[in-house]
């Protein structure tokens, strides 16, 4: 069997996939873990760390996605590899320095040990092209926010099989829904397993999932492709380029308003203030820790923010 | 008539609205609620709000926010920000952009944290803003935690403070937290049971660069916010 990488953000899933190797996305296993860790800043990252240290993981090496993206990352990452994880670590550019990050992608295949399979390339940019339609069905009111969200948010790691994914993408229900307001959910994913099914219950269709988009977004079937499409990683640049592209898809999708969730701990939290100044839409903060189901007070906000939708404006 | 029923974590408040007059109001316990609508008059449509507004009898429930949002703009029209100071919890609600925030995580800026300051000195809460006005400078508190607020209170007054000025730091600190949440505003309006102490609108006026207003009745105006709320159900929307 190939080998399974974890990787603790997003890497060019097509290229760990032409190089033999499955990937999994170590974050996939946090919202439905009840564990509640010591030592931690972010829940997210103390969880896979600690899975890794119990062996509760299965896998056979680990690449952490440091440099533009997340420090809590880097540090939990290195506890990793200290317990004996063999570990690589990927660094985006701040400043799309396409060159740097084409040297990044080589090193990266040298740690996974080379291409092998150039057809995974357009193996999953077709399932990527499918994932944006999907994606295009709940702008268009034909699929259910919380089925697509589930969907989208394994294109990180395409669920470990691209062949299963493909047809998990087919099977995800087209309904006609109705809701009373249109929402986008900004920032890191919320950490609650079941938060878009409760905006739902209060009348909240999300048609927009910020970082989901970006695993669709992005792609390439060679290393300068991919070099030249991954520099745009919005998460790991700067806050003038991912306002601005937040801005097109708040525009494109016809939003209300705009939660944006922030997670205990995390240096994205900090953009809160950024976003108010630029997004011209209502704005719902709010925090997670744990990942638990959704709590009464993150239940009342959502429900005041669709009645400040629905009722106040 | 239209009937607000706001069932908070300390008390429960009842309004009747009338052609857009309050014409009755009343305030018990939490606990007591059904004291409030044990009339026999069992076909009315109640609108609720507040903590337990689904676990009363009611034909709509709302949000605090909604309903202090509806209450607020009753009492002024043109009110831009309201602080509505919960014993839990604290929210500012921003009406121009339609936005709120909540503060339920840290005490020190709730009606939950004079509680424990007034249990502390063994004084009815009602009376802390009394003492606040028997103080001409305060002590100032720097944490921001209530609990640790208590022990660095107990050695402000080790030091040589006088209770008044604890409590006017104390009113201070309170009014410096909750000033964090709100957005410059050219007028804000202070409302929930807690305002009732002079003491924290004397402070939040220090605090803040807006115009303060308080209504007659502070603590009523998200059962009032509810009351008008119907208006809203009988127009369809
Ligand atoms: S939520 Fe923030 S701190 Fe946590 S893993 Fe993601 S980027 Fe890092």
């Amino acid at each position: 069997m190939n080998d399974t990488i974890g990787i603790t953000a997003l890497v060019p899933p097509e290229l760990m996939y032409a190089c033999g190797k499955r990937p999994l996305d170590v974050n996939n296993v946090v919202p439905v873990s009840s564990s509640s860790p010591s030592n931690k800043l972010c829940a997210w990252t103390a969880i896979w760390r600690d899975m890794i240290l119990n062996g509760g993981l299965d896998i056979d090496s680990l690449v952490v996605v440091a440099g533009g993206d997340c420090h809590n990352a880097l540090v939990d990452g290195q506890k990793a590899e200290l317990s004996g994880m063999p570990t690589h670590y990927f660094f985006y550019p701040f400043d799309g320095d396409t060159d740097y990050l084409r040297s990044q992608l080589e090193k990266l295949v040298r740690f996974l040990g080379g291409i092998q399979d150039e057809r995974m390339f357009s193996l999953i940019s077709d399932l990527k092209a499918k994932g944006r339609a999907l994606d295009e069905l709940r702008v268009n009111d034909r699929a259910r926010g919380s089925d697509v969200f589930s969907a989208l948010i394994s294109f990180s790691d395409l669920a470990g099989n691209p062949d299963i994914f493909g047809k998990t993408l087919d099977s995800v229900p087209r309904t006609d829904i109705r809701y009373s307001s249109r929402v986008a959910l900004i920032g890191v994913p919320p950490i609650y397993p079941d938060f878009h099914e409760t905006a739902e219950g209060f009348g909240l269709h999300v048609v927009y999932d910020e970082l989901p988009y970006e695993f669709l977004r992005l792609g390439g079937s060679s290393l300068d492709s991919l070099a030249s499409s991954y520099r745009d990683y919005s998460f790991a640049g700067p806050l003038k380029n991912r306002v601005r592209l937040i801005q097109d898809e708040l525009l494109r999708r016809r939003v209300d308003g705009v939660i944006h969730y922030t997670q205990y701990a995390c240096h994205h939290t900090l953009e809160d203030e950024i976003f108010r100044q630029h997004l011209d839409y209502p704005i719902l903060t709010v925090q997670g820790d744990l990942p638990r189901p959704s709590t009464e007070q993150l239940k009342l906000r959502l429900e005041a923010f669709a009645e400040m939708l629905g009722v106040m404006s | 008539m239209n009937i607000g029923l706001d069932v908070g974590s300390t008390t429960a408040k009842i309004v009747h609205v009338e052609e857009r007059e309050v014409i009755f109001s009343k305030v018990v316990p939490s606990h007591h609620w059904t004291e409030l609508i044990d009339d026999g008059q069992d076909d009315r449509c109640i609108v609720s709000t507040g903590y337990f507004r689904k676990k009363v009898p009611h034909c709509a429930a709302i949000t605090e926010i909604t309903a202090a949002s509806l209450g607020a703009r009753y009492h002024n029209p043109e009110t831009q920000v309201i602080i509505d100071i919960g014993g839990q919890d604290t929210k500012v609600i921003d009406l121009r952009s339609n936005t709120f925030v909540i503060n339920d995580k840290c005490s020190a800026g709730t009606g939950a944290f004079l509680e424990l300051a007034a249990h502390y000195f063994d004084i009815p809460v009602g009376s802390l803003g009394r003492l606040h006005s028997l103080a001409t400078k305060g002590a100032q508190l720097n944490n921001t935690c209530g609990v640790f607020a208590i022990s660095e209170m107990i050695s402000q007054l080790v030091s040589g403070y006088s209770m008044e000025e604890v409590i006017y730091g104390l009113h201070q600190a309170f009014a410096l937290k909750i000033s964090q949440m709100v957005p410059s505003a050219d007028t804000v309006m202070l409302i929930g049971g807690t305002v009732r102490n002079t003491g924290i609108i004397d402070a939040i006026n220090n605090v803040l660069d807006s115009k303060i207003e308080v209504p007659g009745a502070p603590q009523l105006v998200n059962a009032l916010g509810a009351a008008l709320y119907r208006e809203r159900l009988d127009d369809g929307r």
